[in-house]
């Protein structure tokens, strides 16, 4: 990633660069059991086009600095010919990256979070911390993982997206 | 004060300096968090579970793979108070932190600059102008060591910090409450430039490098302040002769007054006045006063006596005195012989 003032056909050149990765992703892909699921992992990049005015687009985040945002993105098919039902994603929040209140987002999806290694989930509001001998509410860098709880059947070729922020620490 | 020979330090002293400072920096790391270390890689998979025709499966995603790569980050910053000055002093120092804020192990050149404009004098960088603390007492003196760049540029591990002086001399033709600025500015070795510059594959264990917000230079400012106390002295006769008159024939008495002032800023600490007593005159006994109250002539715990322990001398001590003190008035009395 170099030049960040690029001209026009740099940022077309971005894009055809940036397909080609989610082309690349999307191979790498697991096919197993029938669902598939893919993640993606980007960055807001911020530039400053010819005129003068700052235009912000997702980049594929291959490389961060610490205080940088990254944006996890997981996209899942049912590719089998029946309705996949309880179909829960889960991700790890890595110890490096720290999880921004309000961005995990899915639609149709109930979504918890752990404060234990993933041993259990809970909402976000249900979740405490053990801090000096007493309970305190969970707060965003508490988290260690999250979870999405598909409140219905993901019928056959449907497809759903479950999506999180996080600041490397 | 520095030794004039303590500024040549031999080949294997740079050694052991090195040695001294890398011990120093392993001792503050630990302190604070500068972020995720440089070449750090964070790996990301996600689970999906479901349950498809009454079996319940379990499936992975790809995993993505996220390099943190170095910040270049470099805050200076001044230790020393606002340093107190006299016209021609010599080696007078002023202390800074330089703290590695990035998230890498990085190199950083030192430089002073003392020609700033915004003061009233410029301080004269000594011969060499810049120590290591080495003995990391905060106060400069003959353990600490010069900085020979290009040579000991100090290496700091994120979060690593280094402590500098600055030395400088200070002109002779300062007048009292002027100011002097002399500058400290750390710049790191891989490159400076506007915060998102790369520097491609110059990070720790060959990750790029990107500079931060601070540009990868930071500089701090101290500042010496010339406060010479001046003090005024005067020094008042009135004789009195033995026949009512104002002849100074042997047997009459010579009443001396000094007023004494500080008329500056500053203070002057532990001041003490003396007055040896002149020849063909003999001290008057129990005739000292300080500001009208009288002093003992014994040595005791009062503020003055009449020393006749070597040539006869009338001593008050007037402690610190500042402006605000205003005069202070000593009289004693002589007769002639």
């Amino acid at each position: 990633m170099s030049d960040t003032r690029k001209g026009t056909d740099m940022k077309n050149l971005l894009s055809a660069i940036l397909l080609m990765t989610a082309m690349s992703v999307s191979a790498n892909a697991q096919e197993q059991g029938h669902l598939n699921v893919t993640t993606t992992v980007q960055k807001e990049q911020v530039t400053v086009n010819e005129a003068g005015e700052t235009e912000r687009q997702l980049v594929a985040a291959d490389t961060v600095v610490p205080g940088e945002k990254v944006i996890y993105t997981i996209t899942f098919q049912n590719i089998s010919d029946e309705p996949a039902e309880n179909v829960v994603i889960t991700n790890p929040i890595d110890e490096s990256l720290t999880y921004v209140d309000g961005s995990a987002f899915g639609p149709g999806t109930d979504i918890q979070f752990s404060v234990d290694g993933g041993q259990t989930f809970a909402s976000r509001e249900a979740l405490t911390v053990d801090e000096d001998g007493s309970d305190r509410p969970a707060e965003a860098k508490d988290f260690t993982h999250i979870r999405w709880v598909m409140q219905q059947e993901l019928a056959a070729g449907a497809q759903g997206t479950a999506r999180f922020s996080a600041v490397l620490k | 004060m520095r030794p004039a020979n303590q500024q040549l330090v031999p080949a294997s002293v740079w050694a052991r300096q090195t040695l001294r400072v890398c011990a120093l920096l392993a001792l503050s790391t630990a302190a604070i968090a500068a972020g995720t270390p440089a070449g750090t890689v964070i790996e990301n998979t996600a689970t999906v579970s479901f349950d498809l025709a009454g079996t319940t499966l379990t499936i992975t995603s790809n995993t993505t793979t996220i390099t943190v790569v170095e910040r270049i980050d470099v805050v200076v910053t001044l230790q020393s108070p606002q340093i107190l000055v006299a016209p021609n002093d010599t080696n007078r120092a002023l202390l800074f932190r330089v703290t590695n804020t990035g998230n890498g192990t990085e190199t950083f050149a030192l430089a002073i600059d003392s020609n700033l404009s915004g003061d009233d004098f410029d301080p004269v960088p000594a011969l060499p102008p810049i120590y290591f603390d080495t003995d990391g007492s905060g106060d400069f003196n003959v353990g600490d060591l010069p900085y020979n760049p290009g040579v000991d540029d100090p290496v700091l591990p994120a979060d690593g910090s280094v402590d500098i002086f600055l030395v400088n001399d200070i002109p002779g033709t300062v007048v009292n409450a002027e100011l002097g600025f002399s500058q400290l500015t750390a710049t790191s070795l891989t490159g400076t430039g506007a915060p998102g510059t790369e520097y491609t594959g110059q990070g720790d264990g060959g990750v790029d490098a990107i500079i931060g917000t601070s540009g990868g230079e930071d500089l701090d400012v101290g500042e010496y302040l010339v406060s010479e106390v001046q003090i005024s002295v005067i020094k008042a006769q009135a004789v009195s002769d033995p026949f009512g008159g104002i002849q100074a024939l042997p047997g009459a008495t010579i009443t001396y007054t000094i007023t004494v002032e500080v008329t500056s800023s500053g203070t002057a600490t532990a001041s003490v006045f003396q007055d040896l007593i002149p020849t063909f005159s003999t001290y008057l006994p129990n005739s000292i006063t300080l500001n009208t109250a009288a002093v003992s002539d014994a040595t005791d715990a009062d503020a003055g006596e009449f020393d006749t322990s070597g040539a006869p001398t009338v001593v008050v001590r007037l402690g610190d005195l500042t402006q605000a003190d205003g005069l202070q008035t000593v009289i004693f009395e002589v007769t002639i012989d």
